[in-house]
């Protein structure tokens, strides 16, 4: 009972708080704007001032330092254990939710001792390097349909170059820098291993990353998020929109995989690696040290928004799209799509910090062989046929039959093989222990 | 060699394909997850099966305690009579039946009877005393128990963990038929309370039992008849 009331307090308060912290920075954006447009500046400032406070302040912020607590609470969960739930507000721990506040106090006033033998700049610069390009990447992912507000278009991203894929190529790479460079300045050898193995990892990975977006490029003839997720929206096979996980099953495995493997977790975690060496930041304390594990869930929050945007169809609400588009206004529509686009990207967060308790480690080799020869090959491959594909049929029927009948092999394949193994001594037991769960 | 190593399973094509793998255990991690999401293990320590949906068994220690095995040898305690004075007649026997050394006693002699001795001093070092509970087994008159079902607490310093006859003589007063003070005239004790204490009497238990032996209030028969009645 107490702990069905924490839940729904915790759960209301953290809407309800978010929508207060979105409304106040519209209203400082909208104040701003009122500036600008004193000063001369045109109206949409506003509206970009607007957006830029409250996707990634509101949006990412709060989802990042949230997710620190649900690493605990959901791994808790997940391992049979109570998790964080010693601080009580009103006798109850809400969730664990206070240890956000404790967390940052206790990092914002731990001793930040660094190593006599550091350089300097470069490791005082680490952090930042490590935080500012995750950041930066949300920009251009949209997490609702435009609006228009007083008369005002207002797309819900931060950004919308037309370079959008390649953008988050380019400041996805620079996002190397922080770690290696840290592990590099602070002059241990532990976190130069980690810095070391952070930048092969992450250079390797960024090949297919960039690979297996190519026939999405293709498929929806642009490079702008934006206009891919208003592109997935048409219906492609009957009722079946062209979503992107549809189109391209294969790309979403290839992307969701190196991309996981560029947030640096597990099971891909080898630049940390605490049982082996503590990491890059083995030599960080405090805030510092802070702003490179909060890089690591903003890095989530990104990846899990990208999927969201390029495969999972973004802001649509698929169920009853046509039924939402035309029964409400266009204002609660867009409110729909961005609910739609974080409830998908909420899944896709609690899917990366499942898998980090499903699968161990990988060894470096088996790391780099992952890449090497089995996503860049397929990857490629993915390419070719996709282009073929859609030189054959350029209204994309094919290419979603293709994919449909992709999705179907592999469901059919992982049913058929995924059956209880044949019971054998020894290894049976063990996964009987599993399921029954003690 | 002598014997043979046991050799790695061979891999199955199921786990070289990798991914029904993952899938697999994805759904044993959601099966955890979401059912200790959505229940929780009953907090009643008392309740034998306490998990009930969730997969969760753990015990919030200070909050919620284990309840003690029957045996339980926890901190000593002097058992009163019904006037208040402790039961001790100063035999000494549990201290010289102590390994540790840890009972000191001096013996007085009751005001106006002339056989009845009583403990006017009745220390134990809980730091020393190796809780093996011979003590208990020594005693004659069931003046002595362990049966509090508690931790020695700590303490600051030393003198604290000496248990003097104040500390020690608490709990239920207990009264047995064959207590030699009841069977003859004890001008030590007021006459009120004699009748009293002669009424309360009870049998001298030649078998122990739960209500005899362990911690007052705990009953492991009440506990199963409990956990069953909630349907387990």
């Amino acid at each position: 009972m107490k702990r069905t009331v924490g839940m729904i307090v915790a759960i209301g308060a953290l809407l309800a708080g978010m929508v207060v912290l979105s409304l106040l920075c519209y209203l400082a954006a909208g104040a701003l704007a009122g500036v600008a447009v004193k000063l001369g500046a045109p109206p949409s400032y506003g509206a970009a001032v607007a957006n830029a406070l409250t996707i990634l302040l509101v949006v990412v912020m709060v989802t990042a330092s949230l997710l620190t607590v649900a690493e605990r609470k959901w791994s808790a969960l997940m391992q049979q254990r109570i998790g964080a739930n010693r601080i009580l507000v009103f006798g109850n721990p809400l969730g664990g939710v206070p240890y956000l506040l404790a967390d940052a106090l206790k990092m914002l006033t731990k001793e930040a001792t660094s190593p006599a033998t550091r350089s300097r700049l470069m490791f005082e610069l680490a952090p930042v390097l490590s935080f500012a390009p995750v950041f930066m990447l949300f920009a251009v992912i949209p997490v609702g349909p435009e609006v228009t507000v007083l008369g005002q278009r207002v797309a819900l991203m931060v950004a919308s170059p037309d370079a959008g894929l390649l953008y988050i190529f380019a400041i996805s790479s620079v996002a190397v820098y922080g770690t290696s460079l840290g592990g590099w300045a602070s002059n241990n050898k532990a976190g130069l291993l980690g810095g070391v193995r952070a930048s092969s990892q992450m250079i390797s990975y960024e090949v297919s990353l960039g690979l297996s977006l190519v026939g999405l490029m293709m498929a929806y003839r642009t490079l702008r998020l934006d206009e891919m997720v208003v592109a997935q929206g048409y219906p492609v096979l009957g009722f079946l929109p062209a979503l992107g996980i549809l189109l391209q099953p294969a790309a979403f495995l290839i992307f969701f995989a190196s991309a996981f493997a560029e947030t640096k977790r597990a099971p891909f975690d080898l630049p940390e690696g605490e049982s082996e060496i503590v990491g890059y930041f083995v030599e960080y304390s405090g805030m510092k040290f802070g702003m490179m594990f909060l890089a690591e869930f903003v890095e989530i929050v990104v990846l899990a928004g990208m999927v969201v945007a390029l495969f999972l169809g973004g802001w649509h609400p698929i169920l009853f799209e046509g039924w939402l588009r035309a029964n409400l206004s266009p204002l609660w529509f867009a409110a729909v799509g961005g609910g739609a686009f974080l409830a998908k990207m909420v899944f896709l967060t609690w899917l990366q910090l499942m898998l980090r308790w499903l699968l161990p480690r990988f060894r470096y080799d088996q790391i780099q062989l992952l890449c090497w020869k089995m996503l860049l090959p397929a990857a490629i491959a993915n390419v070719f046929i996709t282009g073929a594909v859609i030189l054959i049929d350029p209204s994309l029927t094919l290419l979603a039959w293709i994919g449909l009948a992709e999705i179907v092999l592999f469901v059919g394949v992982t049913a058929v093989a995924a059956r209880a193994p044949a019971e054998e001594h020894g290894h049976a037991a063990h996964a009987a222990g599993h399921a029954g769960g003690h | 060699m002598p014997y043979k190593l046991p050799q790695d399973r061979p891999v199955t094509l199921r786990e070289r394909l990798y991914f029904p793998e993952i899938m697999r255990g994805l759904g044993i991690v959601t099966n955890h997850f979401v059912r200790n999401l959505f229940f929780a293990r009953d907090p009643n320590p008392d309740i034998l099966e306490r998990r009930s949906r969730a997969t969760n068994v753990t015990l919030q220690y200070p909050e919620e305690k284990q309840p003690y095995p029957p045996g339980y040898r926890g901190l000593h305690r002097l058992v009163p009579r019904e006037d208040g004075k402790p039961r001790c007649v100063a035999c000494y026997m549990c201290a010289t039946a102590c390994p540790a050394q840890c009972i000191y006693i001096e013996a007085g002699e009751v005001e106006g009877d002339p056989i009845e001795k009583y403990p006017k001093k009745f220390v134990i070092d809980e730091l020393r005393c190796v809780v093996c509970g011979f003590c208990v087994e020594a005693c004659p008159k069931d003046a002595i128990r362990m049966d509090t079902g508690e931790h020695a607490p700590p303490h600051w310093d030393r003198k604290s963990h000496y248990l003097d006859e104040t500390k020690l003589l608490r709990g239920p007063p207990v009264s047995y038929q064959q207590d030699p003070w009841l069977r003859r005239p004890s001008p030590g004790i007021p006459a009120a309370d004699l009748e009293a204490m002669r009424a309360s009497a009870r049998p001298f238990h030649t078998v122990a039992t739960d209500e005899y032996c362990q911690t007052p209030g705990f009953s492991v028969r009440a506990l199963a008849a409990e956990a069953k009645s909630r349907g387990k």
